[in-house]
């Protein structure tokens, strides 16, 4: 008997710790609150860039610049360069959140790295996001923004009034955490952002540069 | 004489002005020979090179530019050290046939034996800033010149440096032969421009500078 007990225990004990963290969170009826009011807005911003991750059993390390860029017909474009100036990859948004890839290096141009690419950056930059789909939730002091995606979830995380971290959800884990350095104002672009790809292994890490050298 | 032969007269006698599109502000040098011969003396001289170089890419569809700039060192025959120290951090140096390349956070180190490519980027910039390029078998080259500077303008002609690049042109000074200026021009119409100053030659340059292991 005190065997079969301490196998259930364990039992339960692995499905609380393998159990979603998003089932404890609350729904909320706010039909004003919205994760929008943090969707960046820009006119230009330059990161410094760095892509480490490891495939087929082999590491890979990449930096440059990224660049983020409004034009003036209220496109968007996001390029990232070497030191050097060489372009790893230059994408561009049209104002309905449709994504054009104007440059990409051979090497990186393969349809899953081009479709997570573009995942991240429309994470990040809130476009193509379902608004109806938006939910509230709240886990203690946090606010969890839920937003439908053709696969899984978004959830915009805030705490304190900030937003902290965004997470792409799969069916119960996260998939991709993006964690969101300080702003100065909801709108503007964060000091810092870090994209975790937990299945995929790599990160990728932003800090904002100064535009020129001079 | 019908039309079709009038048309291709003009358009013959055009060619010779087409094949030799001259940069604005430039004429063709008129003894390449000469010059040649001259920048070759001059090279000759030059054990070391030590240079500020301040780097300008223009982002041609955003209408943009990014500025960064840093220290250039080149050893006689194969040792170069690119340094950019603002507005980021990141090394480049070319020793024979290994590169490392170091950011803020690592360090690579590559043997670029392996790689063809690799071995045409290395000498590119070494012919470009020890004057050799004529020699280079990648790129066609045409020089020109103007009051202050010659111009070699480098057309590729294998088929990895046409992905690379659309031309580049270095501009040499006429009083000294130092490399002033190196504009590589892309496909897509962006440019890298690197502008080089407070050029000193045959300073004493540690090997530390140039090491790779």
């Amino acid at each position: 008997m005190r065997h079969f007990l301490g196998l259930i225990s364990i039992i339960v004990l692995l499905l609380v710790s393998c159990a979603s963290p998003y089932r404890a969170l609350h729904e909320i009826k706010d039909t004003k609150a919205t994760a929008l009011k943090y969707k960046p807005i820009f006119k230009r911003e330059v990161y410094r860039c760095t892509v480490d991750g490891k495939f087929l059993f082999k590491k890979f390390h990449l930096s440059g610049i990224l660049f983020f860029k409004q034009m003036d017909d209220g496109n968007t474009r996001v390029v990232f360069q070497n030191e050097m100036g060489f372009t790893f990859f230059d994408f561009g948004w049209n104002q309905n959140d449709s994504v054009k890839v104007y440059d990409i290096l051979p090497q990186l141009n393969k349809p899953a790295v081009v479709k997570l690419l573009k995942k991240d950056l429309n994470l990040f930059m809130m476009r193509g996001l379902d608004k109806p789909s938006e939910t509230l939730y709240k886990k203690d002091r946090d606010t969890y923004y839920r937003f439908t995606l053709s696969k899984g979830y978004a959830y915009y995380i805030e705490e304190d009034g900030k937003l902290v971290r965004i997470e792409n959800v799969g069916k119960h884990k996260a998939v991709t955490t993006i964690i969101i350095g300080e702003k100065k104002t909801a709108h503007d672009m964060p000091g810092s952002i870090l994209f975790a790809h937990h299945k995929a292994h790599f990160t990728i890490q932003l800090k904002k540069i100064e535009e020129h050298a001079d | 004489m019908c039309m079709r032969n009038i048309f291709c007269a003009v358009l013959i006698s055009f060619i010779p002005f087409i094949l030799q599109a001259q940069p604005k502000g430039f004429a063709d040098i008129k003894n390449v020979t000469a010059f040649k011969d001259a920048l070759a003396k001059s090279n000759a001289s030059i054990e070391t090179i030590a240079s500020d170089f301040t780097q300008t890419k223009n982002l041609s569809m955003l209408s943009d530019k990014i500025k960064s700039k840093g220290k250039f060192y080149f050893k006689k025959d194969d040792k170069v050290r690119i340094e950019y120290t603002s507005p980021y951090s990141y090394l480049l140096v070319m020793n024979g046939g290994r590169l490392l390349v170091k950011d803020e956070q690592k360090t690579n180190k590559i043997n670029t034996r392996n790689s063809k490519m690799m071995q045409s980027v290395n000498r590119i910039i070494i012919d470009c800033m020890r004057g050799s390029v004529f020699q280079n078998p990648d790129f066609k080259v045409q020089a020109f010149e103007n009051g202050q500077h010659y111009l070699l303008s480098l057309s590729p002609v294998t088929e990895g440096m046409k992905k690379m690049f659309r031309q580049i042109d270095v501009y040499i000074n006429k009083r000294n032969f130092d490399v002033n200026q190196l504009v590589m021009r892309e496909q897509g119409g962006d440019y890298t421009d690197m502008d080089f100053t407070n050029t000193k030659h045959n300073v004493s340059l540690n090997e530390t500078l140039f090491r790779v292991n």
